[in-house]
Parts: C-alpha cells; sequence; structure tokens
C-alpha cells in the first residue's frame, strides 16, 4: 500500500525525480565513458541551465527583465579567481565567498535599480554591467583590462590540472541541480506566489498584503547567488578572466533567448531551452555543413520560435498535452 | 629454365607490389594539426589574416610532398573551428580537436586571452602549441612546457621607437596615450618603464577608452604636458582617429608611434596625417632577413599575393611562419614524437623571412619568444603617393628615418 503511495506522488509530482534522473545522466555519462568532449559540452550546457534558471527568476517568476545578469556571474568569477590565486583559498570556500559576496552587492544594486519598471528597469540593468566593467577594468588589484591569468600550480591542490578539470565539472553539475531545485523550491512556496502576484500586477500584489521592494530585493539577490559560484567555477577552469569576457552582453542575451526558446515561468522551460540552445549552437559551430553560416541558422530558428511558439517549446507542449500541465513545472 | 623464369618474374612482382604498397603507405600519412579561428566577433579581421597564413603554409608543403620525417612524408591537414572570439567554447573546441578530431599538433587561437584558456588542455595532453597573436608575455609565466611563442611579446612593441627616440631625440617629453584594453596596455606599461629606464622623460601617460572617437580632452592633455612626441593607440578605429585629430589639431609632435592602426594599407587614405607616423610590426613585406630555411620574405609576399590578392598582413606571415618553424622542428627531429619535436623547438635559434626566433627555455618564461625583433615602418611621401618604408633595426632599414615629422 505505501508502495502505491510513493508510485502515486512520483507520478502527480515528477519534478524533483526528474531533477535526480537529469543530474544524474550529468554527472555519469561523461564518468562512466571518460569522454572528455562529451565533459566540456555537457560543462557549458550545465552552465547555460545554471544562467536560465536564475534569470528566470527575475523574468519568469517576477517579470522583471534583466539584461545584466552576467555582471552576477562575471563579478563571481573575479571574487573566486581572486581568492583562489591571489589569497591562496582552497577553491571551495572561494567560489561559496563568490557567491555571498555578489550576492550582497545584488542587494546594494537592487536598492537602486528595483524602483524601476518595465523598459526602465531593463535599461538600468545594462547600464549597471557598463559601470561595473568600467569600475573592474581599472582595478589594478584585478589585473585591470588585461585580467588576472591563472598559474597552473594554482591546480595542484585538486591534484593537477587533469583531475581539478573533472573536479570543477562536478562541482558545476552541483550547483546546476541547486538550481534546478531552488527554482522548483520557489515556484512551489509561499514566496513563489508572490512573486508571481507581482508579475502579474505589482500594485494589486501590494493591495493583497505582498511587499513587492522586500520580495524583489530577495529574489535579485538569490538569483545572483548561484551564476556567481558558477562564475568562480567557469573561470578557474578557464585560466584567465578579463572584464571583456566576464561582462560580455552576449552572456545575457542567450539567457533570455534560452528563456523565450524553452517557454519562460517554468523549471522545466528554462533547462530544457537552455540545453537544446546550448547544444544546439555547439552543433552548428562544429558541423562540416552549417558552420560557415551557424549564426544565420540560429538567427532565423530563434525568429520561427518567436512567430510561432511563443510560449516556448514547454508552452506549446502544454497546449498540445493539457494534462502535462500538472506535471510540468 | 621455365621455373627460374617463373621465380624471377614471381621476385620481380612481389618487389613491385612492396614498393608500391610502401609508396601508398607514405602517400596515406597525415598531420593533422588543429586550432580555433576567430571566423566571427571582434577578432575576426586579424584571425582570418593569420588562418590565411596558415593555409599557404599547408599548401605549399603538400605541393612538395609534405613533411619529411623518419623517412616518411606527411601530408598536412588542417582542422579548424570558429571560437567566435569568447572563450566560452575554447576548452570544448580544443578537446574536440585533441581527442575526436586526433591533432597531433596545435596552433593557438588568436589573442593572449584565449591562448591561456587553450593551454589548460593543449598542456594535459602533452601537445606542443604554437601561438601567434598571442603576444601577452604573462601567457608564458604559467608553467606551460608545450607553448611556443612565435610573435614578439607585448612587452617589447615599442622598444624600437623608445630606442629610436633616445637616439634621434633624447631630450624629449614623451606622451604616452594607449587603449585601455589588456593588450595597448601591457605595451603601454612596458614602453613607459623602459623609457624611464633609457633615462627618457615621460611627460604624460593615460589610457583612453578602446572606443573612443573624440580624442579632443586627450590631445589638450598631451599639449597642457607639452609631449614632443606621441606613442601608444590600440587598435584601427582609435589609432587612425587619434592620428588624424592631432593633424587637424596642429599639434606640433616631432614623432608619433601608434599600434596596429598604421600598420593597415587603409591608413594611406588619411592623407597628410598619415605622413611620418611610424608603426610598430611584427613582420613588414620590404624587411630584408636572410632566412637559414624556407622562403624570402619576397617570396612570401608574392605567393600569398598570388593565392589571396591582396598584400600580405603580418599577421599572415605570423601564421606562415607558426607552420614553417613546426615543419622544421619535425624534420630536425626526425619525428612526430611532440617531446622529440618540443626538444627541436627549444634548441631553435634560425632567422626565417619572418626574423630570427628563440625561446626562452627557463621554467618561469618557457616559450616566450627572445630572438624576435620589432620592425619599425613609417608612412614617407615618395614620388607624390605615400608608402610605408621600415625604419628599424637598421638591418633590415630601407629607408633613412624622417625625424622630426614636423
Amino acid at each position: 500500500m505505501r508502495r502505491e503511495d510513493s508510485k502515486t506522488g512520483m507520478l502527480r509530482r515528477p519534478m524533483p525525480w526528474l531533477i535526480a534522473a537529469v543530474v544524474a545522466a550529468f554527472a555519469l555519462l561523461p564518468a562512466a565513458t571518460g569522454d572528455v568532449g562529451l565533459r566540456e559540452t555537457l560543462f557549458l550546457a550545465a552552465l547555460a541551465i545554471v544562467l536560465a534558471s536564475n534569470l528566470n527568476l527575475m523574468i519568469g517568476y517576477t517579470g522583471y527583465v534583466n539584461f545584466g545578469n552576467v555582471i552576477f556571474f562575471g563579478l563571481g568569477g573575479y571574487f573566486g579567481v581572486w581568492l583562489a590565486t591571489g589569497h591562496g583559498w582552497s577553491l571551495y570556500p572561494a567560489a561559496l565567498a563568490a557567491g555571498l559576496l555578489v550576492s550582497a552587492v545584488a542587494l546594494l544594486f537592487g536598492a537602486g535599480i528595483l524602483r524601476l519598471r518595465g523598459a526602465y528597469f531593463a535599461l538600468a540593468t545594462i547600464g549597471v554591467n557598463e559601470a561595473v566593467s568600467a569600475v573592474v577594468t581599472n582595478m589594478d588589484a584585478w589585473g585591470g583590462s588585461t585580467g588576472m591569468y591563472i598559474p597552473l600550480d594554482a591546480y595542484q591542490p585538486l591534484g593537477g590540472p587533469r583531475q581539478a578539470l573533472w573536479i570543477v565539472y562536478f562541482l558545476m553539475i552541483a550547483v546546476m541541480a541547486v538550481s534546478l531545485l531552488l527554482s522548483w523550491g520557489i515556484r512551489r512556496s509561499r514566496f513563489g506566489l508572490g512573486l508571481f502576484a507581482i508579475r502579474e500586477d505589482e500594485d494589486a500584489a501590494l493591495v493583497m498584503g505582498v511587499n513587492p521592494a522586500r520580495f524583489k530585493a530577495v529574489i535579485y539577490s538569490t538569483s545572483a547567488f548561484l551564476p556567481a559560484v558558477a562564475g568562480a567555477l567557469f573561470f578557474f577552469k578557464n585560466g584567465v578572466i578579463q572584464p571583456d569576457q566576464a561582462f560580455d552582453l552576449t552572456f545575457s542575451t542567450e539567457a533570455i533567448v534560452m528563456l523565450m526558446l524553452g517557454g519562460q515561468g517554468t523549471v522545466t522551460g528554462a533547462a530544457l531551452g537552455a540545453f537544446i540552445y546550448e547544444y544546439f549552437r555547439g552543433y552548428l559551430l562544429t558541423s562540416p555543413l552549417f558552420s560557415n553560416f551557424q549564426l544565420m541558422v540560429a538567427g532565423a530558428l530563434l525568429l520561427v520560435i518567436v512567430l510561432f511558439v511563443p510560449g516556448g517549446l514547454v508552452g506549446w507542449m502544454i497546449d498540445r498535452w493539457p494534462r502535462l500541465r500538472g506535471a510540468i513545472e | 629454365m621455365k621455373m627460374l623464369r617463373f621465380i624471377a618474374g614471381a621476385a620481380a612482382l612481389a618487389v613491385v607490389c612492396v614498393q608500391f604498397s610502401a609508396k601508398a603507405a607514405a602517400a596515406d600519412k597525415t598531420l593533422t594539426i588543429g586550432f580555433t579561428a576567430s571566423e566571427t566577433g571582434a577578432l575576426n579581421v586579424d584571425s582570418m589574416n593569420q588562418l590565411h597564413g596558415f593555409e599557404l603554409w599547408r599548401d605549399q608543403v603538400n605541393a612538395a610532398g609534405g613533411i619529411k620525417a623518419g623517412g616518411q612524408h606527411y601530408k598536412v591537414k588542417l582542422v579548424y573551428y570558429d571560437d567566435q572570439s569568447k572563450a566560452a567554447r575554447v576548452q570544448q573546441l580544443y578537446s574536440r580537436l585533441i581527442v575526436q578530431d586526433g591533432a597531433d599538433f596545435l596552433f593557438s587561437p588568436y589573442s593572449s586571452g584565449l591562448t591561456a584558456t587553450a593551454a589548460i588542455i593543449s598542456e594535459q595532453y602533452g601537445k606542443v602549441m604554437l601561438t601567434t597573436g598571442a603576444a601577452e608575455d604573462k601567457t608564458y609565466t604559467l608553467g606551460n612546457k608545450g607553448l611556443f611563442q612565435i610573435y614578439t611579446p607585448a612587452t617589447h612593441y615599442l622598444s624600437a621607437a623608445m630606442r629610436l627616440i633616445k637616439e634621434k631625440d633624447p631630450k624629449a617629453r614623451i606622451a604616452i596615450a594607449y587603449s585601455d584594453d589588456g593588450f595597448s596596455k601591457a605595451v603601454a606599461t612596458a614602453a613607459s618603464a623602459e623609457a624611464k629606464a633609457l633615462g627618457e622623460t615621460v611627460a604624460f601617460d593615460e589610457a583612453y577608452a578602446p572606443n573612443t572617437t573624440d580624442f579632443g580632452p586627450i590631445i589638450n592633455k598631451i599639449i597642457a604636458a607639452k609631449g614632443d612626441v606621441v606613442v601608444g593607440g590600440g587598435h584601427y578605429a582609435d589609432g587612425a582617429t587619434l592620428a588624424r585629430q592631432i593633424f587637424d589639431q596642429k599639434v606640433p609632435l616631432r614623432f608619433i608611434s601608434l599600434l596596429v592602426a598604421p600598420d593597415s594599407d587603409k591608413f594611406a587614405t588619411l592623407g597628410a596625417a598619415a605622413e611620418g607616423v611610424t608603426v610598430p610590426s611584427q613582420w613588414e613585406p620590404s624587411a630584408a632577413y636572410k632566412p637559414d630555411f624556407g622562403p624570402t620574405g619576397a617570396a612570401f609576399a608574392a605567393a600569398y599575393k598570388a593565392k589571396f590578392g591582396s598584400d600580405a598582413p603580418y599577421h599572415a606571415a605570423g601564421g606562415y611562419a607558426a607552420g614553417l618553424l613546426l615543419q622544421h622542428a619535425i624534420e630536425t627531429a626526425g619525428s612526430t614524437d611532440s617531446a622529440k619535436v618540443t626538444a627541436a623547438l627549444n634548441a631553435t635559434d634560425a632567422t626565417i623571412f619572418f626574423g630570427h626566433l628563440k625561446f626562452a627555455t627557463d621554467a618561469g618564461h618557457h616559450g616566450l619568444q627572445v630572438g624576435h625583433d620589432m620592425v619599425l615602418a613609417q608612412w614617407q611621401k615618395k614620388g607624390g603617393s605615400l608608402v610605408k618604408e621600415v625604419i628599424w633595426p637598421k638591418d633590415a632599414q630601407t629607408s633613412p628615418v624622417l625625424y622630426p615629422i614636423r
């Protein structure tokens, strides 16, 4: 009887199981096959899922379009690399500290720009990105415009570069898992309902007892934490961090495209969009057939999705199979 | 007798078959060289020129029968992907090149940042990677063992200009104005230190935003600091604009040396504003080095023009030089084994059409280029039109220095 209950529960709430299955596949496939090429592909896919899922907290859940979420990723990279190579910290506390510091910085930024709404907020996030990039470019402690390079010795505490790259990969999968669980948890929480209320009508939410200022500040800061940890991991593995790499607006716009592709506002949509977009771009770049016009193909497909599937893949699936609505969150 | 003839015939046939199969086996040998090129993105122009250099080298080597090592002939196959001028995919693509495409040797991506990223992968597999367009010195202080730099390091880009100023005008007040990007900053910082070491006066030293279009404030500061010479710049757009606005404001400068921009033939379209402006260049077609092996500069320039229909920029020459040097190291080692080729590259001390090449072999700077000198070229008026002449080093000089320029 208990077994039946558990089966019914799994069918009714498949998300945690789905997340567990995805994370297991990401972790086990490259490890079991030892395929470094697959590991690199999945590393980028996991990073894309982290960025898209956390951006989804702002855009999909709260209705605030944030073009500057790359600053969390970039600043996290700078704090992480600075602590790990400049101050001899282990990667684990350095990445965690990077996440916390950037979350605190986001609270600070949020206090200013979260007073704005709609297009004004979106423009302000671009401005913040440019300002942070300019400040970092002039910070000698972080290498200024030449950035910071990581010597091979820095990988020795993790067993040398070869092993370090595997460790960083598994850490990125862990960050992806936490991102997905966080998105799912917030979506099902009272706090998440408050965010949805803000998304639908901020003034009405205020009347209903939601404190938009506090909710927005918390979600803005929360959405900064995991991208910052991911930034620390990414740039540690990358071997070098420079302002133009760390604060490249393309990261932000690509994450928005991922949300549009998968369907914003859902855990599955953000993750699916990120995975498909990242995998597809990687395929186009290395395909002998498409590599010469990969940007054109990617652009044309995006246009098709925006014009004909505005709700993204998840929206299209729910329209087609309405019974999925309860299962896909 | 019949039996004897049969045995002789069979033996002859066997010899022919063995020779044929040996030839076929030799013809089948291929050496794969992998790299990423910036086919799209901000680094596109320079990276594509570099790719043209690789391609010309490959075509010439294969036409001549391939690389000869250990009694084998290896045809060169280039495998490359677009890195989009971004670091994000570089490690993924270099892993693919090594693991999936079976690259025997590697060329670096264009730019120091992308090269440092690729080196994390190449070092793990013990691969030799020749770097072009990765001029920053930092890349060679990270503990890599398989990187070999073809270009003169960024810290020496303006050395020739500084030495020339010291010789021609030791009391000149130097103004250093440069684009605030990684490469330009590395060059300018080293130039400032070198000027001070030579006993010269640095009257002004300031960066400007890479996308600057109005240099009025910078020029006013240079005038206020009583600068006699200007060195710096960054890339084409800012360098060309700076040169034009200096001319428009009639700043009485005795010497100008800017990075990258004046190297382009387009720079001549500035007319009188271009006259006298100098550019540190990794290579110029007119630079007359006597090569120990490979083509002369003139032969390379002619082959390049025949294939691509334009004059060879130094990025293309750098690409060709990387291939040529790799070929020479493999042939000297008599093997395609990475360790033996690394040893041959470590021992390299030779002059080719690109100039003298020698690598640092100490652990702290392994692979850093220590043999190559920059060429300093100057736009001069000859027969009513502007031409670029080599004015430094003196053994490669094609025309005397024009100093002061105004």
